[in-house]
């Protein structure tokens, strides 16, 4: 019988490291269980950002994340990446890595936006295959997160969380469950966010991610720049029962607040873990709202230099 | 669903057609690159990409579409925001913009998305001559200056930005032994002309037509310079601690360390500072402060005698 989460401990509420928080965890060393990396922002390092994530490794847990594997690519894996990525795993000790189910690129290019894929039975042993690739060269388990996605296709004949298990199940990785993600996709979609959760194979859910996103009223955009609103806490609680607890990371990559602020948001998620407990009105603090401004998915993720 | 489903690359490779295209969604549809893909338009899109209850195909697909220019030429100002200053926010997008067509990203890292902005500057020149007389600089008293040299400017403060970033992330030192000021005194009179002095990894020298560092520092310190009169400047750019370190240089200082960075020896690199220098006998009075102060700033790794 597989072992939860694929046997990976719960490692409790993460963060998502960013530079602008650099100097506070250094400095404050605050008590936070584990951080999640953007791998692409290490694997070729020289400078500062490696420096300190070998500082920041020394003390706390790490988990890699990364946006340019390119799974779902019809071009050729690139084998000098995933070098880099093994590299950089076995360096930090990451205790799993994790990418996007989607595609970054095609014909050499990278769009670095994470393109959905058609969801069908060619798209699944396409990435199945190429899944099985990645798992031998860094010999560990890839973990695979749902993307927010803003179009669908007429190419598509599976559900994506149909796809999702078949997936993990025939490749044998892991899920890393974005609720948020699966909000926002349930609002583009049109489908129905609870049978979304509801359906993915547990056991295999490593990690779950929240986040906060804008409501343009017609679609939702994924754009980490905010609180978890309450349908997507509400979610949380869902894949929180559902699962038995796994390891949660917040993502905040726009218009980031100091480092405190943004740990406080994934402490929330304590309240969200008894299964008795209603809602809490000290949690409600981000109701669903409609925004109007101009918003750009994936904020992306960059390093400025430090200069005198 | 359609009865065969279309080939994956097909459809990724219309995909990326039609919401990289620089016209917008519906000229990427449009376009040869796309329909030689899928053969579909604007009406019939929706063979392709469904629609939602609340948005259509092509509406969808313009998620992606704006997303695409917006995310990467916010990030190109990232990398060059005295740049961004100089051209102003609408200019600088406008040369993004065009760079991102010429030069789509091929690298799984942001960190190489300006590698060939320089360059694509340089290939520019014509039309940022254009913009300037059409009053679409955004400084003032200095149109003349700008009309003649403008293009030069640009591209050497885009060449500092970019230099400083690969030097903050680079290959670096910290942590390794370098070569000190003792053991620089300590070398015999005879023995100086042979020697080699080998400078540290993440050493840069660049020469510029403009004072583009004074620029920077300025616009570092929030006094939104206007660009400055041509100055033939010359720097060094170098790493301590993880920060990037500038050390503006004379003409001769900078002969002399970029003859020592291509592995001249030290008499050959003091000649190639001599050509260019002013007067004689005040240089060589200055090359031993020269290189005390180099030492001390951590510019050299280590001394290599003649073999």
């Amino acid at each position: 019988m597989m072992a939860p989460r694929l046997g990976h401990d719960n490692l409790g509420l993460g963060v998502g490291l960013r530079t602008p928080h650099y100097h506070h965890i250094l400095q404050q060393q605050p008590q936070v269980d584990w951080f999640e990396i953007i791998s692409e922002n290490y694997m070729d390092s020289h400078g500062r950002p490696r420096h300190v994530l070998s500082q920041i490794a020394e003390r706390y847990r790490i988990v890699m994340h990364g946006v340019s594997l390119s799974i779902g690519s019809t071009d050729p894996l690139d084998m000098d990446y995933l070098r880099k990525l093994k590299a950089l795993a076995h360096s930090v000790q990451a205790k799993w890595v994790s990418d996007h189910l989607c595609w970054t690129g095609v014909a050499t290019r990278n769009t670095h936006d994470l393109l959905p894929l058609p969801l069908n039975e060619s798209t699944l042993d396409h990435v199945v295959g190429r899944i099985r690739i990645v798992q031998d060269v860094l010999e560990r388990p890839l973990v695979l997160e749902n993307p927010s996605s803003y179009v669908t296709f007429a190419d598509s004949t599976l559900s994506e969380w149909e796809f999702l298990t078949r997936m993990a199940n025939e490749a044998d990785c892991g899920l890393l469950l974005d609720v948020n993600n699966v909000y926002v996709s349930s609002v583009n979609h049109d489908f129905d966010a609870v049978e979304f959760i509801r359906s993915v194979p547990h056991g295999r859910i490593v990690q779950i991610h929240l986040a906060g996103h804008t409501n343009l009223g017609t679609h939702c955009i994924d754009t980490h720049d905010g609180q978890v609103v309450d349908p997507v806490w509400e979610l949380y609680r869902l894949a929180h029962q559902l699962t038995g607890g796994v390891s949660t990371l917040l993502e905040w990559d726009a218009s980031i607040p100091p480092f405190p602020e943004v740990h406080a948001e994934v402490l929330k998620a304590r309240r969200f873990m008894g299964e008795q407990l209603g809602p809490d009105p000290l949690v409600g603090s981000a109701p669903q709202k409609l925004d109007s401004a101009a918003a750009v998915p994936h904020p992306l993720h960059l390093v400025t230099p430090e200069v005198q | 669903m359609n009865e065969s489903p279309r080939r994956l690359q097909d459809i990724q490779l219309w995909m990326q057609a039609v919401i990289s295209h620089a016209g917008g969604i519906e000229h990427g549809i449009a376009s040869a690159e796309a329909r030689e893909r899928i053969d579909v338009d604007e009406a019939s899109v929706e063979d392709v990409i469904l629609r939602s209850n609340a948005l259509s195909a092509v509406d969808r697909l313009r998620v992606y579409g704006n997303a695409y220019y917006s995310r990467l030429i916010q990030c190109l100002r990232e990398f060059f925001p005295a740049l961004v200053h100089a051209l102003g926010e609408e200019l600088f997008d406008d040369f993004a913009f065009g760079y991102l067509q010429a030069y789509p990203s091929r690298s799984y890292t942001l960190a190489r998305l300006p590698y060939r902005f320089v360059d694509y500057l340089a290939e520019s020149r014509d039309e940022m001559h254009t913009e300037v007389a059409q009053g679409a600089s955004p400084v003032d008293g200095e149109e003349q200056v700008l009309q003649t040299h403008w293009s030069d400017f640009v591209i050497d403060l885009a060449r500092l930005e970019w230099a400083i970033d690969q030097v903050f992330d680079g290959p670096g030192v910290e942590g390794d032994k370098l070569l000190t000021v003792e053991p620089l005194r300590a070398i015999s009179t005879e023995q100086w002309p042979t020697i080699r002095l080998v400078p540290v990894v993440c050493l840069r020298l660049l020469s510029f037509k403009y004072p583009v560092n004074d620029y920077y520092s300025r616009f570092r310190q929030d006094q939104k310079p206007s660009p400055p009169a041509p100055q033939e400047t010359y720097l060094a750019l170098t790493r301590r601690q993880y920060v990037v370190r500038r050390h503006p240089l004379t003409r001769p200082q900078f002969e002399l360390l970029t003859a020592l960075q291509n592995g001249s020896t030290l008499e050959t690199a003091i000649a190639a500072a001599a050509d260019c220098a002013d007067d004689l006998d005040q240089l060589a009075n200055q090359l031993q402060s020269w290189f005390q102060h180099w030492a001390a700033a951590d510019l050299f790794a280590s001394v290599a005698a003649e073999q």
